[in-house]
């Protein structure tokens, strides 16, 4: 015979001022397993869980029955309280009379109280039917996968290796660095990019704990959480690194020019490169799909002049696995392409640039040697028109989002453009200026004060040209007027978007992504740094627009918390997951379809005892399954159970209304 | 032979009867059988738009419940005011076939709305349904040695929502026409500028600033004239033109053509059918352009790239 404990919360006077507490009491007392009701001011204070405690013990109580808020904000609270009284936690089963009955029927008491009467005796109806249940142990790979060696990536990887914990970080291009190498100087400091960034790239490739992959990509990920396997194709570089000295003949001599990405194509690479001066590791590859050797069987300069011998036609790529527990990942950022503003005449115009190109062109390494150039005629440009929110906060052209960092970044760039042409003048049409962190308000300040930048704000309606003029037509909505500046150079902030590759991935790793392709976190609030899937994490961009601050700090969260899941040689885990009956399973396989977590697979077996012919059947991997339910609502033979919600617990609850 | 409804709207039969005679002439070479609707009558532009809705629908769904009654399935339309009433009514009462409903019981009683006829531009009926290879095979008088530049005014393409043809900012299916028929459009930044439409007649100082803008820009482009395809445009380049030039004291001489009187002209058409004599600005000077050789500029001399310039970098 059961004996069942109902502990009604008045949660001060969220409860209490909507449904009457000591009526909800009463009618618990009438249930017959009920064998102790009482209410209390604070059940989830200390001498609320004292009462629960001191109940189980005096009254023999089988199950317990809390009324109070959701289940997510103390459910654990009560599960310790039954656990310190020796009873098995998961007899729990929690009422929730707050959110579901007081919050929103705060106008008809009456109905309120009946409403959580009503849900107790759900709740004591289900506990009847509850099970002893325990946490699952699952080991742990103590190894973590990092994808994209931008500074996000970098900075996870240090971090988790610095704990003494394997990294194995796997970078699409030829060097890590990222976004941020091709940075010049950085807000609100005014620190050079590079300088600050190349120590941590160095110390990346030399940390005994960290595997640098670069040139490859992750094109496969198994398992669950602690135990994925991950494969990871390593493209062919046709040189040999253990061998070439970096010495540079072989893309001196290079007759093929391609257009060189770090530069944002403003300049040409050769088809044997590496990205740029500083990159890590510091040798370089052949572009396949450039290279005259290996697509048309001639030339094979770079052969012929090494002196080392490392150039090999024949390499291939590679497949590497890799077995570990934890994945973060920083794909980054790129920028929006603004051809859908035809009213500027993107695409028309050569000297109508992103910020990005900027950046490389006020960059000390760049290609125009630090100085800004047009890309029409290369003269020096003296005015200089920012246009802010191209694409960005536009629904009707572009993305509804905030890109975040350009106000910051447009307002370094006037300081930079003032720098490197004393005599130059910036124009920057806004929408708002947004620098909330610290030191930006200043900086933008600084901006304005010390180089004269002048704001508008207003947008831009038209750019045309007029001799080798471009005209900037927009709104200055402080007086109230049209403006026409006569620039030399337009610059454009425009989106900052997602890598491309992002929906691919997702999909990949069995995560999800939002409208724009950005991967989405479990919690836009409370759970910014995990995924959905446990033991995948996100830092940086590929998250959301941040700024390098922002982004390490994210990247640093992430570190914590596979430094946190790898802290014992197994995980605990709820032990609300599925199982399947294999003599009811018809091997429909609809659950394989429906799991959100790819956690349901098919095994093979016996027709009947001691039988050579097979069946197959359903089999849930108990350390992917997160109890969603998914499988238990399709499947037809009603095979398989849920701990926690078994169909008996959900039937009492049914009808015990 | 193609059949289509012609609706011509109160200017064709007044100040842009050439565009009308023009139009004909070309849709007849091109094979086209326009056939008018039956008592048409006013598209409401563009004063009843801004006063009654209802009004502003009406108007325009009598025309269109009129041209369902006969057989085609396109209707053209030379003004682009008339077009953008005739073609923003159709959109919305397609969206809206209680209103449309509602608007046709009420005040039109010509039968009931279907939403079967397809309302296109005249320009965009000459580039979608005929098609610059009709076009150019009926050319024996190619106009080349022209440049023109192609002004659209706000209403051919705008908005895209409701045009659904051509770029709403940068469109090119002018340009394309005109080049097909040998003349060279010259890139023009003001193709879908503002002239300042009806207020010619209200605040004509609007007119002669914003007007005056856009011949400025055809000139700038290199232009020997203006091709147009809506009446209220060509009036107010043409007709404001001098006074334009007096008020800035700047002469750009730039003739204000439709586009099918050009078409009309490399199709064979005499000169003396075209009625230039109606046009304020004298056609003659940028007709003595056709049988020129344009020369292509020279490709500038390779940009200076990279270069490790007389830096201030520290």
């Amino acid at each position: 015979m059961a004996r069942v404990g109902v502990f009604v919360c008045f949660c001060g006077a969220n409860i209490a001022d909507f449904v009457d507490v000591p009526t909800v009491v009463e009618e618990a007392k009438k249930i017959r397993e009920v064998k102790f009701a009482i209410d209390y001011k604070y059940m989830c204070s200390d001498p609320g869980q004292q009462m629960i405690r001191d109940a189980i013990v005096q009254h023999r109580l089988t199950s317990i029955v809390v009324a109070a808020c959701s289940p997510r904000m103390h459910e654990k609270t009560f599960r310790k309280a039954l656990s310190d009284a020796g009873m098995n936690p998961y007899l729990l089963e929690v009422a929730n009379i707050r959110e579901h009955s007081s919050w929103v029927h705060q106008k008809d008491k009456k109905a309120a109280t009946d409403k959580a009467g009503d849900l107790v005796r759900m709740a004591v109806a289900k506990s009847i039917a509850n099970e002893q249940l325990h946490e699952i142990s699952v080991p742990v790979t103590k190894r973590a996968l990092v994808i994209g060696g931008g500074i996000a990536g970098i900075q996870a990887a240090l971090d988790i290796a610095d704990a003494r914990i394997p990294v194995t970080l796997v970078e699409r291009s030829p060097s890590i660095g990222g976004r941020m190498a091709q940075l010049d100087e950085t807000f609100p400091t005014l620190d050079c990019s590079q300088c600050i960034l190349t120590p941590k790239m160095v110390d990346v490739a030399s940390h005994p704990y960290i595997e640098l992959i670069p040139y490859s990509e992750v094109i496969e990920l198994d398992g669950f959480v602690g135990n994925y396997k991950a494969k990871i194709r390593k493209k062919a570089s046709y040189v040999n690194f253990k061998s070439c000295t970096g010495c540079g003949a072989c893309w001196q001599k290079c007759p093929v020019k391609v257009p060189n990405e770090y530069n944002m194509g403003i300049d040409k690479r050769k088809a044997i490169y590496t990205p740029f001066p500083q990159a890590v590791p510091n040798k370089p590859v052949i572009d396949a799909e450039h290279c005259t050797y290996l697509l048309k069987g001639k030339c094979g300069i770079c052969a012929k002049v090494c002196e080392k011998g490392s150039i090999d036609y024949t390499m291939q790529d590679e497949i590497i696995e890799r077995e570990i527990g934890a994945v973060v990942v920083a794909t980054g950022y790129g920028m929006w392409d603004a051809k859908p503003y035809e009213e500027y005449g993107v695409g028309r115009y050569k000297d109508i640039i992103n910020s990005l190109e900027f950046e490389r062109m006020v960059s000390s390494n760049g290609p125009t040697g630090g100085v800004p150039m047009r890309p029409s005629d290369g003269k020096i440009p003296k005015t200089v028109v920012f246009i802010k929110c191209v694409g960005s906060r536009d629904k009707a052209k572009g993305i509804e989002f905030c890109s975040k960092i350009c106000c910051m970044y447009t307002a370094k760039h006037a300081i930079l453009l003032h720098h490197k042409v004393h005599d130059s003048r910036a124009y920057i049409f806004y929408m708002d200026i947004r620098a909330a962190g610290k030191g930006y308000e200043e900086f933008v300040n600084r901006a304005q004060v010390e180089t004269g930048a002048v704001y508008l704000r207003g947008r831009v309606s038209k750019i045309y040209q007029k001799g080798d003029k471009l005209m900037v037509r927009g709104e200055d909505a402080q007086i109230g007027q049209e403006v026409e500046v006569e620039a030399d150079l337009v610059v454009l902030a425009t989106a900052v978007i997602p890598d491309k590759g992002n929906p691919a991935l997702a999909r990949l790793l069995g995560i999800s992504y939002d409208k724009y392709g950005y991967l989405s976190e479990a919690h836009p609030k409370l759970r910014p740094v995990e995924t959905a899937k446990a033991g995948i994490f996100l830092a940086g961009c590929t998250q959301a627009p941040k700024d390098i601050p922002e982004t390490v700090a994210q990247a640093s969260a992430c570190a914590a918390k596979v430094c946190g899941l790898f802290a014992g040689d197994t995980m605990k885990k709820d032990p609300m997951v599925s199982t399947v009956s294999r003599e009811f399973c018809s091997g429909c396989q609809n659950c394989v379809k429906v799991c959100p977590y790819q956690a349901i697979v098919t095994e093979d077996i016996p027709l009947g005892h001691g039988s050579k012919e097979m069946r197959t059947v359903a089999k849930i991997n108990e350390g992917v399954c997160q109890g969603c339910g998914s499988c238990v609502a399709i499947c037809r033979s009603m095979a398989i159970n849920l701990a926690g919600f078994t169909d008996p617990q959900i039937i009492n609850e049914i009808v015990a209304i | 032979m193609k059949k289509v409804t012609y609706f011509p709207g109160c200017s064709a039969h007044g100040t842009s009867e050439e565009f009308d005679q023009t139009v004909k002439m070309v849709m007849k070479t091109l094979d086209v059988e326009m056939e008018e609707i039956p008592d048409w009558n006013c598209c409401g532009a563009t004063s009843a738009h801004t006063m009654n809705e209802s009004l502003a629908y009406a108007l325009p769904l009598r025309n269109l419940v009129l041209a369902e009654k006969l057989s085609n399935d396109t209707m053209t339309i030379p003004c682009a005011s008339c077009y953008q009433r005739l073609k923003v009514t159709k959109v919305h009462m397609d969206e809206n076939p209680e209103l449309a409903k509602k608007i046709n019981t009420a005040v039109v009683g010509e039968g009931e709305y279907q939403g079967k006829v397809a309302v296109k531009s005249m320009l965009q009926y000459c580039y979608e349904d005929v098609g610059l290879e009709a076009i150019k095979a009926k050319v024996t008088n190619p106009i080349s040695g022209m440049k023109l530049a192609c002004y659209y005014g706000c209403l051919l393409t705008r908005p895209k929502a409701i045009t659904q043809f051509d770029s709403p900012e940068y469109p090119m299916s002018m340009d394309n026409i005109i080049e097909a028929l040998g003349a060279k459009a010259t890139p023009f930044d003001f193709k879908t500028e503002c002239c300042g439409a009806s207020f010619s007649i209200s605040d004509t100082e609007v007119v002669l600033q914003l007007s005056g803008k856009i011949l400025e820009m055809a000139k700038e482009s290199g232009a020997h004239g203006i091709v147009v395809a809506c009446p209220l445009c060509q009036s107010n380049l043409d007709m404001r033109q001098p006074d334009i030039e007096k008020k800035f004291k700047v002469k750009y001489d730039l003739p204000v053509f439709y586009l099918t009187q050009l078409m009309a002209l490399a199709f064979g058409f005499p000169k003396e059918k075209m009625m230039f004599a109606k046009h304020i600005v004298p056609v003659d000077g940028a007709l003595a352009h056709i049988g020129e050789v344009i020369e292509e500029p020279k490709k500038p001399a390779k940009a200076k790239k990279a270069v490790q310039a007389e830096s201030e970098v520290e």
